[in-house]
């Protein structure tokens, strides 16, 4: 039942992502398209109708007829033969103006990227120079000196795209002879020629076929731009480009002149890159094969979701700030139901309450935060359950209307404070910003009371931090502000998901009485997310364990400590560092976290557990009245407590 | 900020130096000798030696090189060969026509690049991100100048919205003036937009990914702010670089679209200039368009320490 969709997924990561579907018919394709342009190119005097140059005044300006398909031009030429021939002068452009840029390019960016010093600054200034100047421009000076013509438009474009080929190649080299095997290699007194070769030429080869593609395509567009403007091929030879510009001066008369050529060098340049990309896709993908993801539900498989109805809650309590009921969140796969993230969750806090949502990574804590807030990605559904924050249920509201709670009723602090800040703006602004927009103040008010929200988190000269960017502060301070930001608009529930994680062991504390602080100051409830038990226990009220996307146990911090009664959280406290003498191996809860899709139809921890019998292949309910628990077993096993 | 203005200025003196050096050594490497095109087939030895003699050619390359750039700092630019305008009113009478002409489609080019580029990046893989992404890859293919052809075809031969050919300045009519730019820059930015999409795309969807993005959703903002605001501002910080060089490519573009509509601009000089050889147009233009690529990547530069402030210096 693990079985991985792997042919399903090992065909979605060939495609290029930029196409999506389908896109195998579209680069064969454009592999034939060049396949036949080649051919005509080729064949061009057996396979055209006519002579390309051949006149006959009597029939100029026809449109498309049996005798001439694409019709006649001014001088009653064929299109059709001349739009043959422009395939041969396509692809010689091509390949001579690519073939003399890399002739040029690479053997002096080689070479001044392997000896450096003088050399390389003299040839890099003069390359930035002419980089500075239009590519066109360049092309146009170099044909002042030559003279016009095809050939000599293609030295002209060969020089002009030598520079990226002759940065491209100096880029390469000047990376790879600091490796240790060039390195290596000089050591054992190899020649420089030798390792040049050797060694340098191999890892140059998968960028320089990138941007040969890239130039192809540039060089045909340059082509038939010179030839339009007539400094290319000359006329009466047929290009595309000379074609368009005799259409040019046609096109009140004779618009359709101009459609032939146009598609054959829109077609030619598309298949060219198109080409082109699905190679730096496949040479991308050779270098960093594990870095691309897809979404995960190509990765995993659907099982029957099993939804029991939720356990009676406790019963609510006057001051009750949140109550979930039955929250079910399911990540689409498909055509599947769903694969299940977080079943049948249960939990609520109260007004000034701490409540700790602890497990391992994968466990769904940070996950069911976000969807309190609504914020799950796009893949991703609540299905089931109630989110009821002050007597109102979340997942009724509409979008405007969720958006009015949060900030104002619930806000979440975040585990990364350098990335949860955005860095293009000060941090005073963004604390501004929502007071702004959420509580309607004014510039200079909402300024105020930001410098004074960041004075109570606790950082000195407040109304000089508030103008730092993010990336001024440390991670500490950072943290301190997301929180000041997060309580801008006093709100009732707090959501940190382990605010504390990504700092310093000596901040963390710092920031962990920063919270207990504002909580007894302000009074709101907080949903404390955590992976680390010490800091749980330091902060928390109650805690909640969290195992495979659903509840395992809850009980009031001290009870949960001294007597834990599921299994996975003995396993969680024997395994935290200082519950554990320091002489015997820390003990360790065996296997992994199973991933949604292949989580155990019964007790999802029975796979891992020492004390599963064959009932637990059943599904488990959470039963308890004050302390709740998902174990079969709970009232018989007697496991040993935390010290 | 002013910092940063003046250092980027001052790196500029050496790369005008090199590019004088080069466009001037490269232009007295003509092959055929500008006082023979000048005085033609019948001039006699006594003509040559005259014209020889006013053009300056008589001296030395580097003492002609010192001399023209000595004038060239002062702002004169030379006399072209053939009819005796000077080099730098006959450029700076046609650069304002180039300029609207790059500029707007430089406009274009950003607006529809962006507003392409986020409908595509709010929803991946949907119908929008493939119409925008399969539409940059043909924008990308397209020849500017045959766009142009078809957009006179359409929208000036057949329904007369826009004048076919001809540029009005804008201090004659800014109507007008919009109306014959209109098209050229429409023609001249498709291969521009269809670039800033896929870019603005791909950095818009890396922002979307990132924490500061679902922070400033979890604090409330609205969907608009967060998107236009938090992200945009995030997202354009490679645009912008991306920017500097497509405005460079635009100027070149625009010399070829120049011919398409007729206009007279610094496309019109250069080729003439090309054609006749005329070596004191050619370097002129050369030095006035490096001038101006300059003066782009530095406005580039200051939108981009706005964006990044991790890149200003302190």
């Amino acid at each position: 039942m693990t079985a991985l969709p792997t042919e399903n997924s090992a065909t979605r990561l060939r495609r290029p992502r930029w196409l999506g579907g389908g896109s195998f018919a579209i680069v064969a394709f454009a592999a034939a398209a060049l396949a036949l342009l080649l051919l005509l190119a080729i064949f061009a005097d057996a396979v055209s109708p006519y002579d390309p140059l051949r006149q006959n005044l009597m029939e100029s300006l026809q449109g498309p007829s049996a005798a001439h398909w694409l019709g006649t031009d001014d001088l009653g030429r064929d299109v059709l033969s001349r739009l043959i021939y422009g395939c041969r002068i396509a692809v010689i452009a091509a390949a001579e103006a690519t073939t003399i840029a890399l002739l040029i390019g690479v053997p002096i960016g080689l070479f001044i990227g392997y000896r450096g010093g003088w050399w390389d600054w003299v040839v890099m200034r003069i390359v930035e120079a002419i980089v500075s100047i239009p590519g066109i421009m360049v092309a146009i000076v170099i044909l002042a000196l030559l003279g016009t013509g095809l050939h000599k438009a293609m030295i002209a474009l060969g020089i002009l795209f030598s520079t990226s080929f002759l940065r491209l190649a100096r880029g390469v080299v000047l990376a790879e002879r600091e490796e240790v095997y060039v390195r290596s290699a000089r050591v054992i007194g190899a020649s420089d020629r030798r390792i040049l070769l050797r060694h340098i030429l191999p890892n140059i080869a998968p960028p320089l076929i990138v941007q040969t593609t890239l130039t192809v395509g540039a060089v045909l567009l340059a082509e038939a731009g010179l030839s339009f403007i007539g400094l290319g091929v000359q006329p009466p030879d047929a290009s595309w480009g000379t074609m368009l510009s005799t259409a040019a001066a046609f096109m009140d008369l004779h618009w359709f002149l101009a459609i032939p050529p146009g598609i054959a060098i829109i077609l030619t340049v598309l298949s060219v890159n198109l080409i082109g990309d699905v190679i730096r896709d496949g040479i991308g993908r050779g270098i960093a094969v594990a870095a691309r993801q897809d979404a995960p539900a190509a990765r995993f498989k659907a099982i029957g979701t099993a939804v029991s109805s939720s356990l009676a809650l406790p019963p609510p309590r006057p001051d009750e700030v949140l109550r979930v009921e039955g929250l079910q969140v399911t990540v689409a796969s498909p055509g599947g139901p769903g694969v299940p993230l977080i079943t049948d969750l249960s939990l609520s806090i109260g007004k000034g309450e701490t409540l700790g949502l602890v497990g391992e990574s994968g466990s769904g804590k940070t996950l069911t935060g976000l969807a309190i807030l609504g914020l799950t990605s796009v893949a991703l559904r609540t299905t089931h359950g109630s989110i009821v924050l002050n007597g109102r249920d979340l997942r009724s509201l509409s979008q405007a209307q969720i958006e009015e709670v949060r900030g104002n009723e619930v806000a979440m602090v975040f585990q990364d404070p350098t990335t949860s800040l955005n860095p293009a703006f000060t941090v005073g602004s963004q604390i501004a910003e929502v007071l702004r927009t959420k509580k309607g103040l004014s510039k200079k008010e909402a300024w105020e009371r930001t410098v004074a929200l960041i004075d109570r988190v606790g950082i000195p000269r407040p109304a000089e931090r508030a103008r730092a960017f993010p990336h001024e502060l440390s991670g500490g301070m950072a943290q301190r502000i997301a929180i000041a930001r997060a309580l801008s608009c006093n709100p009732s529930l707090l959501i940190a998901d382990e605010p504390t994680t990504a700092l310093d062991v000596t901040v963390q504390q710092e920031i962990l009485d920063l919270f207990r602080d504002l909580q007894a100051e302000f009074g709101m409830a907080i949903l404390f997310v955590t992976h680390d038990l010490a800091v749980a226990a330091d902060i928390c009220d109650r805690i909640s364990v969290m195992y495979a996307g659903e509840m395992v146990e809850m009980a009031e911090v001290g009870q949960l400590f001294a007597r834990p009664r599921h299994p996975y959280t003995r396993g969680l406290l024997t395994a935290m560092p200082h519950a554990s003498d320091r002489n015997p191996p820390l003990p360790t809860i065996r296997g992994s976290v199973p991933r949604p899709g292949s989580w155990p139809v019964g007790c999802r921890f029975s796979n891992r557990c020492d004390f599963a019998v064959p009932a637990c292949a059943t599904r488990i309910p959470l039963t308890g009245t004050d302390r709740l628990v998902r174990c079969i077993r709970a009232d018989e096993l007697v496991l040993e407590a935390a010290q | 900020m002013l910092k940063l203005v003046s250092r980027r200025l001052l790196a500029l003196v050496p790369l005008l130096f090199i590019v004088s050096v080069l466009t001037f050594s490269f232009t007295s490497l003509l092959p055929s000798d500008p006082v023979d095109l000048i005085i033609g087939d019948t001039g006699t030895q006594e003509q040559y030696e005259v014209v020889r003699e006013r053009l300056g050619l008589n001296q030395p390359v580097i003492l002609r090189y010192i001399q023209w750039l000595g004038r060239a700092v002062q702002g004169d630019l030379g006399t072209s060969f053939f009819n005796s305008v000077s080099v730098a009113d006959a450029v700076m009478q046609r650069l304002p026509v180039t300029l609207s002409l790059t500029l707007v489609s430089a406009l274009i080019a950003v607006a529809v690049g962006t507003a392409a580029g986020i409908a595509a990046a709010l929803r991946p893989r949907s119908w929008v991100d493939r119409l925008a992404t399969v539409g940059a890859t043909i924008g990308q293919a397209i020849p500017n100048f045959w766009f142009g052809l078809l957009l006179v075809a359409v929208f000036a031969v057949n329904m007369r919205w826009f004048p076919a050919t001809g540029f009005t300045p804008i201090s004659a009519s800014p109507w007008e003036w919009l109306r014959s730019v209109t098209l050229p820059a429409i023609a001249l930015g498709l291969s521009s937009s269809a670039a800033i999409a896929r870019q603005v795309r791909s950095a818009m969807v890396g922002v979307l990914q990132q924490d500061y993005i679902r922070a400033a959703r979890a604090q409330g903002l609205s969907s608009r702010r967060v998107i236009l605001k938090h992200a945009l501002t995030n997202a354009m910080v490679p645009v912008v670089a991306v920017l500097s060089f497509q405005i460079t490519v635009l100027l070149g573009g625009s010399l070829i679209v120049e011919q398409v509509f007729s206009i007279n601009g610094l496309g019109t000089l250069a080729i003439t200039a090309v054609r006749q050889q005329d070596i004191p147009m050619i370097q002129g233009l050369v030095l006035v368009m490096v001038g101006l690529v300059v003066m782009v990547q530095l406005a580039t530069d200051i939108v981009y320490g706005f964006l990044n402030p991790k890149a200003r210096p302190s």
